[in-house]
């Protein structure tokens, strides 16, 4: 408890601080939010054709239902496990001013993890609930019964908390990396489009022809939203549930060493000028 | 920066012309701005192509996104694949060019106004507008440009498609009006910049809508078609003249349309831009 507190009066400050960077620069998290809604029903629209086409209810074991579901939940997701770590942390050392984190008595990672908390709270409350009430009634409307399950939701909850860690050190290694390239935008762009491919965000995972399937669903890069998605949609039931739950963590630990290895090999080497 | 430092007596005589042809002065100017920048890309040549790299990485994944469809069905809205491929190619190649050139418009849309480092543009003895677009050259475009080619060139050749001259003249003008309707609404979002100080999240959603425009039309409802058809007339830049090369029709009437259409749209971001330049307040410093 005591502890709890202490780390409450520590970084409760960079929450705030996160918070207010949200609503200072909610305009261009909007501008990016109705894009990919847009995205999101072009998606729709050909999903509608496609299945149109089949003549059949299901394509590759998803309903046009599921497929909907899959598309709006993984753009959410998506949302939620997004972290501008790399871009924080590469221009920090760029710049130099990441030396003012290293000397106050926080943890850098966790004082970046705690920043971004404040926007994610943001995010949930004006976004994520709001999607996922629509989704719900859109689900009702459709099937004439609720399907919303509330364990799943929790389970949901725990995944996707995992994810955004998982996400968080991911992009907090690439970071780290910044320390070699110049081009942080393109660099970041080239990692967006590679984790979108294999996270099943353009397409499902499921789609994938046998073993590619199968070597796709192993990579840390499932276990960022297709995971939580798949658990939330019921797809992953009994010991499959379990299964891809620990593979979550057991990337989450290693990435977590991974990064915390890095860092101590690049503090070596950080040299700031002036100040 | 741009340094126009070589034979400054020259080049200072060549500024001062106020007579002449506009269009050689632009198009010399335009030459020394592109070495400028050729210049910086020589020096951060690993940047160019990580950014190259990665549009052509997004646009390899949609093409894996529509090859896994099509391995289900055999046709899609009455579309088979490769003439999917062959609209979705063909969307790329105005896109490309506008992203090619005038890519600088983004960061005025983000930063440059709000900095108040627009006052640049306006102390030149050059339009601000021109000015801006010369600027920069993205050559991350490239990414787009060659996909769009090799998938265009492609899906023609195992569709058997041979375009005759007519087509030869819609094609060329498609892309460059197409590529005008592209250049005219990033103008027009970019200049919102001058009254609220930063509009790239407008200019960012205007932009992502032309996602519509690469798959074809017919798979929307009516709503969406008359959007991106006469609002954002994005479908003019690819479903419209891809459309017609496929299935035929009046080329005249294709062509026709988006010259009108793209002029429309051109004249009212130019008015956008201007009206928005006499509102433009610099920012204090």
């Amino acid at each position: 408890m005591k502890q709890f507190k202490s780390v409450k009066r520590t970084y409760g400050a960079f929450v705030n601080a996160g918070i207010q960077d949200f609503i200072a620069y909610k305009a261009s998290f909007f501008g990016f939010f109705i894009g990919e809604i847009f995205m999101c029903f072009v998606m729709y629209f050909i999903w509608k054709a496609v299945y149109a086409s089949t003549g059949r209810t299901d394509f590759m074991g998803f309903t046009m239902l599921d497929m909907m579901v899959y598309v709006f939940l993984t753009h959410i997701s998506g949302f939620l496990i997004q972290t501008d770590a790399t871009f924080s942390i590469a221009s920090e050392i760029k710049d130099g001013s990441i030396i003012m984190r290293m000397i106050k008595p926080v943890n850098v990672d966790l004082s970046f993890l705690f920043f971004e908390f404040g926007s994610k709270i943001m995010i949930i409350t004006c976004v994520f609930v709001p999607v996922m009430i629509g989704l719900e009634i859109y689900r009702y409307i459709t099937l004439g019964y609720v399907a919303f399950k509330i364990t799943r939701l929790l389970l949901f909850i725990v995944s996707i908390s995992i994810s955004y860690l998982l996400s968080f050190y991911l992009n907090l290694i690439f970071g780290y990396l910044a320390f070699y390239l110049l081009n942080i935008w393109g660099f970041g762009v080239l990692k967006e489009e590679l984790i979108k491919f294999f996270s099943g965000a353009v397409i499902p995972i499921a789609f994938f022809p046998g073993v590619i399937k199968k070597v796709f669903g192993f990579l840390p890069f499932a276990s960022l939203t297709y995971t939580p998605v798949m658990i939330y949609m019921e797809k992953y039931n009994g010991i499959k549930l379990i299964f891809n739950l620990s593979l979550q963590i057991v990337w989450l630990f290693a990435f977590i060493a991974f990064s915390s290895g890095l860092w101590k090999w690049a503090e070596k080497r950080l040299a700031v000028q002036g100040g | 920066m741009i340094c126009i430092c070589s034979e400054p007596e020259n080049q200072r005589k060549f500024l001062d012309r106020k007579d002449g042809n506009k269009l050689i002065r632009f198009i010399k100017l335009y030459k020394i701005f592109v070495a400028q920048f050729l210049k910086n890309l020589m020096e951060y040549r690993i940047d160019f192509l990580t950014g190259a790299v990665s549009f052509l990485i997004g646009q390899i994944t949609n093409i894996l996104f529509i090859t896994i469809i099509f391995s289900q069905i055999p046709s899609l809205a009455g579309w088979k694949y490769y003439e999917i491929m062959f609209i979705y190619g063909y969307s790329l190649l105005p896109k490309g060019i506008d992203h090619l050139l005038t890519d600088n418009l983004w960061s005025v849309a983000y930063f440059i106004v709000r900095k108040g480092d627009f006052d640049k543009y306006l102390t030149r003895p050059i339009n601000p507008l021109l000015h801006v677009i010369m600027e920069k050259f993205q050559f991350d475009a490239l990414g787009e440009l060659i996909t769009g080619i090799v998938l265009v060139i492609y899906s023609a050749i195992q569709l058997n498609y041979v375009p005759g001259a007519e087509e030869v003249l819609v094609i060329l003008i498609t892309i460059l009006f197409g590529t005008l309707i592209f250049t005219s609404v990033k103008i027009a979002c970019c200049a919102i910049a001058f009254w609220i100080k930063k509009s790239g999240s407008i200019l960012q959603i205007f932009y992502m809508s032309s996602d519509f425009a690469r798959y074809p039309i017919t798979i929307y409802n009516k709503g969406v078609r008359f959007i991106i058809s006469y609002v954002i007339p994005f479908a003019f830049t690819s479903y419209y003249p891809a459309a017609y090369l496929l299935r035929g029709g009046n080329g005249f009437v294709c062509a026709g349309k988006t010259i009108l259409i793209s002029s429309i749209v051109f004249c009212i971001s130019l008015l956008i831009w201007n009206r928005g330049i006499s509102a433009y307040e610099s920012a204090g410093s």
